[in-house]
């Protein structure tokens, strides 16, 4: 009798295990609709045409690359590659594809699709496109369900970049008749607004100045999924106005700090409200002091140690950014799992120690205090900049440096910053993305002093040791060494100060809690939310 | 008659050298903006080459010396062709004409409302000069002129939308569901409430503090005079030789207000995220979506001069007098 008890229980607790096994691959409930608001309106469907947030939000529920990832650590999964080997010479990556797949059209999705798109699309149009595909010497397509990528040089982060957002694929076919010789026709063709793509969801509609609706794709390869009906983004400018439709529950999610900071803190209180600051670790923005390094005072390492220590960085965090954020400490951000380098100090806030620093360098106050005079500038993303540049021209005028801001909007401050140089610092961010050669390296490497090109070497920075470092990691195949030399990069930055390093922004989504499994990995934004459901 | 005919050819040909001289005006002033749409992709795409954005540049035409850029815009405006938006990869007179439904309804009904409204309490203040109903409809005129929009507008929201529920708090429409044309029209009326009120309110200010200032003109004059000589009752005296005759300087307000109609308001579509043209505007400015801006412009500079044409052969058909001078 106890033994037939037992066994009952034991095959109760199979049962139970199995179910629960069964449960996480199968959407515990499914039907609804998710309806997240985000401001500015995506100006297209497609990361082709601009990798901007609002494009990559919504498209890559639309788009799917070969892999999806999981974890904050971004570990590859199958998405339409079922499965891959990597030679051992790092050079010959082969995906399976899936055989089940097809596009929202109805046409079935094949290896030439994914040749073309990497090929004809993402490599020469895709903002990162070259900096991903640069070194694949040639895509084969053996047979349709396979795709043979060949690499010139080994590429340590070649399977982080098959991000639906980074590297979506797009069907061959409904690029016939287009001429994909320059961006403007690829960027005019009907795809960008009418996406075609393997999805979970698929394009309904487009109110432009409303919402974007997206439907549930019937035939999606992922059986059973994705748990939601629709998607539906919806357009609501004002900061205050986005908060009140998250609070009232008209709205499911507000994501990638889609919020005023202000907000986030007050709804974050709300018990029907759920706030997280994961979900975003691949993207990791990182905001700082650009410092135009061409001139004196500024070329002085003295002089930007000492602008480092009058500038409060927990005090920028709590009182600025309203507690979203981390000081900075270097040029990787902390929330990096596998590069950011432990052994970073804290920077200091001593302006005692900046005054004897600006002494020695040489920039003595005169008879009204003032030691020498600069410009600023600013990021134009809002109150938070215009309050940090207020904060920076403050606390620099308490150590005799007198700052004058000077404002200018996205157009006006891109072309003063990076094809003018004509500044001395500017705020802003940038993102490391996936892995420091990809988000990093620009900004630091000499190569990267570019007239023209935004987001890139505006400081004039050049140090042979971390030219050669950044250039070593983008080929080091062995885990360990390349972790050794970003550790010695973050050192070098750290203390040279080409940037001042100031705070690592979050990106804090909101959402009720009715809604369930949205942070997934790395990206969790940027995923195709095939698995989110809702009570 | 014939004096009456060349006065409406004359008005009507000046219009057009007043159009092709602001198309011009427009497109230099927004060359002096520094900066491009080509800068700006690139940048919301977290950072680009600059071979990606000079060949963003080259694709949009940017890259060509200023005059061949607006030889190319004004042969395609006497086509009649408002070109293509980089930006939002779309021709740019499909992205106004979706925009201008909504933007109609707003604004016809909130200075509809507005002007109703507007003119009933400026004649009564002015009826009632000096009583005590003329303090607190210029009290809470001035009160009102004086609150800003958007204040105003996100205060509305948190009474009706949060405390009381009953009214949405932003959009045109409920998302995702399916309506019968009926119930579409009730749903949209629903939202119109909030953002028409609230831009209303500020023309009520205008037209009552205007309507009353004519009127109070108007009854100095000797024609007034005279019908109170007559007999006449002091109502039919405002509503009929005051209040008729009060109306020109509103109408020549509302007739350049008629501007707006295509302008949008800004703020108010911002609060309430209605999808109308004045935020379309704000985001081209912001992206140097050059195309769109000058489209925009361009329309709306045509329909404000149509306007004040429309309102000039109004004053003459009103005022025979405008057309002998």
């Amino acid at each position: 009798m106890l033994k037939s008890v037992n066994s009952i229980a034991f095959a109760a607790t199979i049962l139970t295990l199995t179910a629960g096994t069964a449960l996480a691959q199968s959407c515990p409930k499914t039907g609804g609709t998710l309806t997240y608001v985000y401001h500015p309106e995506p100006t297209a469907l497609s990361t082709i045409a601009t990798s901007a947030v609002p494009v990559a939000i919504i498209s890559t529920k639309i788009y799917e690359s070969l892999l999806s990832y999981e974890g904050a650590d971004m570990k590859p999964k199958p998405s339409l590659a079922e499965s891959w080997t990597i030679s051992d010479d790092k050079l010959t990556y082969t995906f399976k594809l899936r055989h089940d797949v097809k596009w929202h059209d109805g046409k079935p999705f094949t290896a030439e699709d994914v040749k073309f798109s990497v090929e004809k699309i993402i490599r020469p149009y895709h903002s990162r496109g070259k900096v991903y595909f640069g070194d694949v010497a040639s895509i084969d397509t053996p047979e349709p369900y396979t795709g043979v990528f060949k690499l010139k040089d080994p590429v340590p982060f070649f399977m982080n970049v098959f991000q639906p957002g980074e590297a979506p694929i797009m069907p061959k076919h409904a690029f016939d008749g287009v001429d994909l010789s320059t961006a403007g026709a690829v960027r005019k063709a009907d795809i960008m607004q009418k996406p075609i793509g393997t999805g979970p969801f698929r394009f309904k509609e487009w109110r432009k100045g409303s919402d974007i609706i997206l439907e549930r794709n019937p035939d999606y390869w992922h059986k059973g999924h994705p748990c939601l009906d629709q998607v539906v983004l919806r357009v609501l400018p004002d900061g205050a106005a986005r908060a009140i439709a998250v609070e009232t529950g008209e709205v499911d999610l507000a994501p990638m700090s889609g919020l005023p900071e202000a907000e986030i803190l007050r709804l974050s209180k709300l018990p029907q409200l759920e706030t997280s600051k994961a979900g975003a670790e691949a993207l990791g923005p990182n905001m700082w002091l650009e410092v135009n390094m061409r001139e004196k005072p500024l070329s002085d390492v003295k002089v930007r140690q000492a602008i480092s220590l009058v500038l409060d960085r927990e005090k920028i965090v709590d009182v600025i950014w309203y507690g979203q954020g981390t000081p900075a400490r270097g040029p990787i951000v902390s929330a990096n799992p596998t590069y950011f380098n432990k052994a970073l100090k804290p920077y200091e806030y001593n302006p005692k120690k900046a005054n004897a620093l600006l002494d020695e360098a040489g920039y003595k106050r005169d008879a009204d205090g003032v030691r020498f005079k600069m410009t600023q500038n600013f990021l134009p993303y809002g109150e938070n900049w215009v309050r940090l540049a207020e904060y920076v021209r403050q606390e620099l005028g308490k150590v005799g440096i007198v700052v004058e801001t000077q404002s200018l909007d996205l157009g006006g401050w891109l072309k003063a910053i990076y094809t003018d140089w004509n500044f001395n610092i500017t705020s802003t961010f940038s993102h490391n993305y996936s892995d420091p050669s990809i988000g990093v390296e620009r900004t630091f490497t000499s190569s990267n002093i570019k007239k023209g090109a935004t987001f890139t070497n505006s400081m004039g920075y050049k140090n042979a040791r971390v030219d050669e470092l950044f250039a070593k990691a983008a080929r080091e195949m062995d885990p360990k060494a390349r972790k050794a030399q970003f550790d010695e990069i973050q050192q070098i930055l750290h203390n040279d100060l080409p940037v001042i390093f100031l705070v690592e922004l979050s990106y804090t989504h909101v959402w009720n809690k009715r809604v369930h499994g949205l942070i997934t990995n790395g990206i969790s934004m940027y995923s195709s939310w095939d698995s989110v459901w809702k009570d | 008659m014939s004096a009456t005919l060349w006065f409406v050819i004359r008005r009507t040909l000046q219009v057009i050298p007043v159009v092709l001289a602001i198309a011009a005006l427009n497109f230099l002033l927004l060359h002096l903006a520094p900066g491009d749409a080509a800068d700006i992709i690139a940048a919301q795409s977290g950072g680009a080459s600059a071979e990606f954005t000079a060949e963003l540049r080259r694709s949009f035409g940017l890259d060509l010396p200023l005059y061949q850029q607006f030889f190319v815009y004004i042969g395609r405006l006497l086509t009649f062709d408002l070109g293509f938006s980089n930006v939002q990869h779309r021709p740019v007179f499909d992205l106004i004409a979706e925009r201008v439904p909504a933007t109609l309804l707003l604004m016809v009904v909130s200075i509809g409302f507005a002007l109703l409204i507007g003119v009933a309490l400026g004649i009564i203040s002015a009826m009632r000069h000096r009583s005590w109903v003329d303090s607190v409809v210029s009290v809470i005129a001035l009160l009102v002129y004086a609150t800003p929009q958007f204040w105003l507008g996100l205060m509305l929201i948190v009474l009706f939308s949060i405390m009381f529920g009953t009214l949405p708090s932003g959009g045109m429409m409920t998302i995702a569901t399916d309506m019968s044309v009926w119930e579409r029209a009730v749903d949209i009326g629903r939202h119109l409430i909030l953002p028409s009120i609230t831009l209303a309110l500020f023309y009520v200010a205008v037209y009552a503090r205007l309507m009353r200032a004519s009127m109070l003109e108007i009854y100095t004059f000797d024609f007034v005079t005279t019908a109170r000589a007559k007999g006449l009752s002091e109502t039919r005296v405002g509503l009929v030789h005051a209040a008729s005759n009060a109306l020109l300087p509103v109408i020549t307000l509302a007739g350049v207000q008629v501007g707006h109609l295509l302008g949008g308001s800004i703020l108010i579509e911002t609060v309430f995220g209605w999808p109308g043209l004045g935020r379309l505007v704000f985001d081209a400015l912001l992206q140097r979506d050059l195309n769109l801006l000058l489209g925009i412009l361009f329309i709306s500079s045509i329909v404000v001069v149509l306007a004040n044409l429309a309102v000039d052969l109004l004053y003459g058909f009103l005022d025979p007098r405008i057309v002998h001078q």
